[in-house]
């Protein structure tokens, strides 16, 4: 820390809190003079109004909203330890678990929340939303953590005759702790998105996301925003919660010098045939097991081979490939073009925080303003500022992107060790250089991790945007499709998206090899 | 203590393969330490040193060659507690104390913490740092880890003692003070030790003989004995013959075959 000067403190509260204090003028300014599409932006002051008299209806559908949040979160979390324990002390577990893993990651929550809302009762569909939207953050930070420990420190515990746990006991755990905790960091927000979206998609009297669906149609805006707002709040104070714990563990005890070992990423192991067709068995398997565990109806609940049979060999297959291949070929292009816009910006802010920390402290707030719900919850004002087209999908694909890539790479600066960080600066390297020559090649590893990772939240935003919004795509094609009733047409939809996901993240693994193979990182 | 144990290096082999390319880093290495000898390993950077050790513990795999310790492999003389290790980097757990951190190998060996605390605490008085038990690795200097883990490669009160480089990261006159007292601690325990050291006058001072190694293939190519009495003052330091000794080395280090 250096030394601040007196009085410092309180100048650098009001560096990092002018521009939010700025932003709110203006944007009280544009509300009351309805600048922003007549109106589709109320002013501060009449959301606030707004929430005064809506206060009765506020805590019974936020309560149910953590309920489910809550309980998704610590059962998503702890599921998620427990497997990137096991996947680290038995790596072929690992291995075999890794389509499910990819798939649990990848599905987007929109197209399985129709059919969980199917399939179970209660409260569970959204707690099983949530828990599955924490379950893959939480699992690969844990695995992460566990595995990039110094091997310096392994090296000791070793040299008396320390074995594996011992290494995992004394060193791994503990080193991993960081990670996991940004891991919960990350994972908070998407609990509250997966049950929101349960919301949406499903029944139930209580909940932020049944409450917006039933103001949608009242064309209130300041309705609209303060539950946005409030869905905001409650992600962004889980996030806050967590990286404040982190902050403190973080903060004294990171490591002096930097670990020669490997940096984190998926190690390619060699080709075992068994292994891998497990890999892939296996999510269809539980698919299957699940579907007869619970008792669905065959009308309701179809297997993999009802899906197959829908799509290829049935009557209507010819009628069903056309809409699928109409809808695939909408969405498509606007993903990979939102994606790739995402992360550019997600590493230009990363790289200018590390430049101009007050910057970040600035924009973090705002940053997580455009977050997870509010994406759901301000699709309709979106719509009404900029239209149905193709900015309102891209803005939204942009966002969802962002965020999760923001995080990762930010990590990854600031995990450079301070050692390594001050080599350059001893030489007096200037701070452009200092984060050329260490902090981006260091924070390499979580660059292309970022892109693996936020791959197929990107067919996640579009998907939102063309249930919500366009009209489009095959986020459409499963909004109809519920509409309909066309039970085949549900399944097959999520099958593809859920699919078209793990191609994505497949892509994104195959270009960090790739370069991690030229970094000498293998 | 219990009785000493020698250390046995049986003709060591070891190419490192690494993307695409092999280094030798042995070939052929044999070296006997007596029980209760003190060694010392020195060579050009990069000629194998920190290799030698790490297979001596185990921690790297020989392509051929065998290890012996009090007739164990390099795993069961490990795990029997047989052996303290100072590694070249201090490998400091950094959210562990400075006493927890020296106590360390005792929890890996499953021994008890709890009795041997007076022990820890004497361990870090003896390297000069009184009061910084409970101090952060973070908040310590380079030379501060240092002597850390030279207090935590005895405090499992070891019969074979491996440092690497111990005090690179001291000042002379810290570094002349830690030699006197590691002379100290071997004459008390009889610990057999092997000491990798880039300082030639910190071998002679302290080692019964002196092993030099050649890189690219890592070989030793010559063992020099010092037959200066025990326990040796800082006045060898200035001694004639000490320097003749130096001398001696300095040539073999530097390529200069000479018979014997
Ligand atoms: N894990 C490894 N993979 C590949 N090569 C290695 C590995 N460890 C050591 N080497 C190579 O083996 C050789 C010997 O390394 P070693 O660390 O034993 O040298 P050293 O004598 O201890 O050097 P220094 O005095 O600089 O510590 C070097 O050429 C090094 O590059
Ligand atoms: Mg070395």
């Amino acid at each position: 820390m250096p030394a601040e000067a007196p009085g410092g403190r309180l100048a650098a509260l009001v560096r990092a809190l002018w521009p939010l204090v700025a932003l709110l003028a203006l944007w009280e300014l544009a509300g009351q003079m309805r600048w922003v599409a007549g109106g589709a932006l109320p002013a501060p002051t009449q959301i606030l109004y707004r929430y005064w008299q809506d206060w009765g209806d506020y805590p019974r559908h936020i309560r149910a909203t953590l309920i489910a949040s809550g309980a998704g979160f610590v059962i998503g979390n702890a599921i998620a330890v427990a497997a990137g324990l096991l996947f680290v002390l038995a790596p072929v577990t690992g291995r075999i678990a890794r389509g499910l893993n990819i798939a649990i990651f990848a599905l987007p929550p929109i197209a399985i929340a129709p059919i969980l809302s199917l399939t179970l009762e209660g409260m569970t569909p959204r707690i099983v939303l949530a828990a599955l939207g924490v379950y893959f953050v939480t699992m690969q930070a844990t695995v992460t953590g566990l595995q990039q420990f110094d091997s310096r420190a392994g090296d000791l515990v070793r040299a008396y005759g320390g074995g594996k746990a011992a290494v995992m006991r004394f060193v791994q755990i503990r080193g991993a702790i960081p990670a996991i905790l940004s891991g919960f960091r990350v994972a908070a927000p998407n609990a509250v998105l997966g049950a929101i979206l349960a919301e949406f998609g499903g029944g139930g009297r209580w909940g932020l996301g049944t409450y917006l669906l039933g103001s949608l149609g009242r064309g209130d805006p300041a309705r609209l925003w303060g539950i946005g707002l409030t869905a905001t709040a409650i992600a962004g104070l889980s996030y806050a919660l967590f990286a404040v714990i982190s902050a403190r563990m973080l903060g004294r005890t990171r490591a002096v010098s930097l670990n020669p070992s490997a940096p984190p990423s998926e190690t390619r192991e060699p080709v075992n045939l068994p292994v891998m067709l497990a890999s892939i068995l296996l999510p269809f398997a539980l698919w299957w097991a699940v579907l007869w565990a619970l008792q669905v109806p065959r009308m309701i609940g179809k297997s993999p081979w009802d899906v197959i049979d829908y799509l290829f060999l049935s009557a209507q297959s010819a009628q069903a490939q056309e809409r699928l291949l109409g809808a695939l070929l909408q969405t498509l292009p606007i993903t990979l073009i939102g994606m790739a816009a995402g992360l550019a910006f997600a590493f230009a802010l990363a790289v200018s925080s590390r430049l101009t920390p007050g910057f970040t402290r600035a924009f973090l707030p705002v940053a997580l303003v455009t977050q997870t719900m509010p994406l759901v919850a301000l699709t309709p004002l979106l719509v009404l500022i900029l239209g149905r087209g193709t900015a309102v999908t891209l803005w939204i694909t942009i966002s969802v992107t962002f965020f999760p890539a923001y995080v990762m790479i930010a990590q990854g600066l600031a995990q450079v060790p301070r050692a390594a960080l001050e080599l350059p600066r001893a030489y007096g390297a200037t701070a452009w250089r200092e984060l050329r020559l260490v902090a981006i090649p260091a924070s390499a590893p979580w660059a292309l991790a970022a892109v693996r990772l936020t791959a197929p939240r990107a067919l996640l935003g579009v998907m939102i945007a063309e249930w919500l919004a366009t009209g489009r795509g095959l986020g459409n094609l499963l909004n109809q499709s519920r509409g309909y009733m066309d039970f085949s047409m549900i399944w097959t939809v999520a099958l593809v998206s859920v699919l078209l996901s793990v191609g994505f993240y497949q892509v994104a693994l195959w270009i960090e090899r790739r370069v991690m193979a030229r970094m000498g990182g293998g | 203590m219990s009785s000493p144990a020698g250390i046995t290096l049986d003709h060591l082999c070891k190419t490192f393969r690494a993307r695409g390319k092999a280094v030798e880093a042995l070939r052929d290495v044999s070296l006997d330490c007596p029980p209760g000898s003190f060694t010392a390993l020195i060579g050009p950077s990069g000629c194998g040193k920190s290799t030698v050790l790490r297979t001596a513990l185990g921690l790297e795999t020989l392509d051929s060659g065998t290890v012996r310790m009090a007739d164990m492999g390099p795993e069961k003389a490990t795990r029997a507690g047989l052996t303290g290790v100072a590694f070249q980097d201090a490998a400091l757990l950094p959210w562990r104390t400075v006493a927890q951190n020296v106590a360390l190998p005792l929890e890996v060996l499953g021994r008890a913490v709890g009795p041997e605390q007076g022990r820890i605490r004497e361990l870090i008085d003896l390297v000069g740092l009184k009061g910084r038990e409970n101090a952060l690795p973070g908040e310590l200097s380079g030379g501060m880890r240092q002597r850390v883990a030279i207090a935590r490669s005895l405090v499992t009160e070891p019969r074979i003692l491996f440092l690497d480089e111990p005090f690179g990261a001291l000042d002379q006159i810290l570094r002349r003070q830690m030699n006197i007292e590691l002379q100290r601690i071997w004459a008390e325990t009889g610990v057999t030790t092997l000491l990798v050291t880039h300082g030639i006058d910190e071998a002679v001072f302290l080692a019964d003989r002196v092993a030099v190694m050649q890189a690219a293939p890592g070989r030793i190519v010559d063992v020099i004995d010092v037959p200066f009495a025990r326990p040796r003052e800082p006045a060898l330091f200035s001694d004639d013959r000490f320097h003749h000794l130096c001398d001696q080395i300095a040539g073999a280090l530097h390529g200069g075959h000479h018979a014997g």
